[in-house]
């Protein structure tokens, strides 16, 4: 028995037995002690609602918590789920991107992305002041091989010859299929000799090609047209130069390269 | 409850709820300009139908580039799912790929993750 019951119940006794029922502080005593019961109660009540308050309280904070770290969690995962498809996207983009500017036949830049290079090249050596070395090459009697050997033919010698100026480039070179039968070359800080040189080069090389059509071997020669972009040169007629120069290799024989 | 039958556009995906069959199919690129606009609809449709009837749902998806504000509407609905399974209700989820994008079923592993209901991802053939 705790010591408080003890109390309560030694006072009750007291109250209780008749033989201090006359006393003059039995009315006192009584008094004072269920004003002290009441107390007592009160007291109880008031711990008992404010741990409920403390308990609903810490509930709260605890599913507050829990709240937080799942939106914590999906917002991890959003945002890597985001990142991958990003990514899925840029991958996309690169891939569009390359096919944008390559030619499918025979995977040499195209015409789009010649232009785009020419413009950044000439902006290039107007700021700096130096040249760059332009050449037009055309595959000589290309009608003809399309016409004897059919379209599949044709195909196959565009395809085989630009593998060919590919293979034959300096890194920094580059080579573009400017048209049909026609290719498109900037040599950066080359004038013209050294860009003639590269053209002769290249022109033996196919000249020596001899691709087997139809199971017999088949001469082929290109033409070309060599010019020098200077700084002050628009590039539509650094294009035009090397277009007469080309002009003038074909009239003057094929098989040749003409610096203009 | 009305069902839905939302046309899919370029940036956003075709949405149809069979309500009497229990089935809901998401088809299309979702990066619509208000996403939460697009899928609340659809989140209270679920919502709804988990609260409605006792029969199964499936979702029958065939989602492929989803935006980051779709991500989150997607996975709302997704946790509606994982609530209800948790108290004992059918519910699956069936991802649908083209197996010449191997990408889309990857992020759909990403979203089966916390998932502990069937969540089935299945490549067919592009035809």
């Amino acid at each position: 028995m705790r010591d408080d019951e003890r109390f309560e119940a030694w006072i009750a006794e007291l109250l209780a037995a008749p033989e201090h029922r006359d006393h003059p502080l039995h009315e006192a005593l009584a008094t004072l002690f269920q004003r002290y019961q009441e107390q007592v109660h009160q007291l109880e009540r008031v711990a008992r609602i404010s741990d409920r308050y403390q308990s609903l309280e810490h509930e709260r904070s605890r599913s507050l918590a829990e709240r937080y770290r799942r939106q914590l969690r999906q917002l991890e995962k959003i945002a890597r789920i985001s990142d991958r498809y990003q990514t899925m996207l840029r991958e996309v983009n690169q891939t569009l991107r390359e096919l944008s500017i390559r030619d499918a036949l025979t995977g040499l830049y195209n015409r789009r992305y010649m232009l785009e290079r020419l413009s950044t090249e000439a902006a290039l050596v107007q700021r700096q002041g130096t040249s760059f070395g332009l050449a037009i090459c055309d595959i000589d009697h290309f009608k003809r091989i399309n016409d004897r050997h059919g379209h599949d033919a044709g195909d196959q010698v565009l395809a085989e010859i630009a593998c060919c100026l590919h293979g034959s480039l300096r890194d920094y070179d580059v080579c573009a299929r400017w048209g049909g039968e026609e290719f498109l070359f900037l040599f950066p800080e080359t004038d013209s000799a050294a860009a003639l040189a590269i053209m002769e080069r290249l022109r033996t090389t196919v000249a020596e090609l001899c691709p087997l059509i139809e199971g017999s071997p088949l001469a082929l020669s290109i033409s070309a047209g060599i010019t020098e972009h200077r700084a002050q040169d628009a590039i539509r007629d650094s294009l035009r130069r090397a277009d007469h120069a080309l002009y003038q290799a074909k009239h003057s024989g094929r098989n040749r390269c003409v610096v203009a | 409850m009305i069902d839905l039958n939302i046309a899919g556009t370029s940036s956003s995906p075709a949405i149809v709820s069979r309500w009497a069959e229990g089935t809901l199919e998401m088809r299309g690129d979702s990066y619509p300009e208000n996403s939460f606009e697009l899928y609340q609809p659809v989140f209270d449709w679920v919502k709804r139908y988990l609260e409605t009837v006792e029969r199964p749902l499936t979702l029958n998806l065939y989602l492929l580039y989803l935006n980051t504000s779709s991500i989150k509407s997607l996975m709302d609905i997704l946790d509606l799912l994982e609530q209800a399974h948790g108290e004992g209700r059918p519910v699956a989820v069936n991802w649908y790929y083209d197996q010449d994008n191997e990408r889309v079923a990857e992020l759909a592993e990403e979203f089966k993750e916390d998932c502990s209901f069937p969540f089935a991802i299945i490549g067919y053939s592009p035809c």
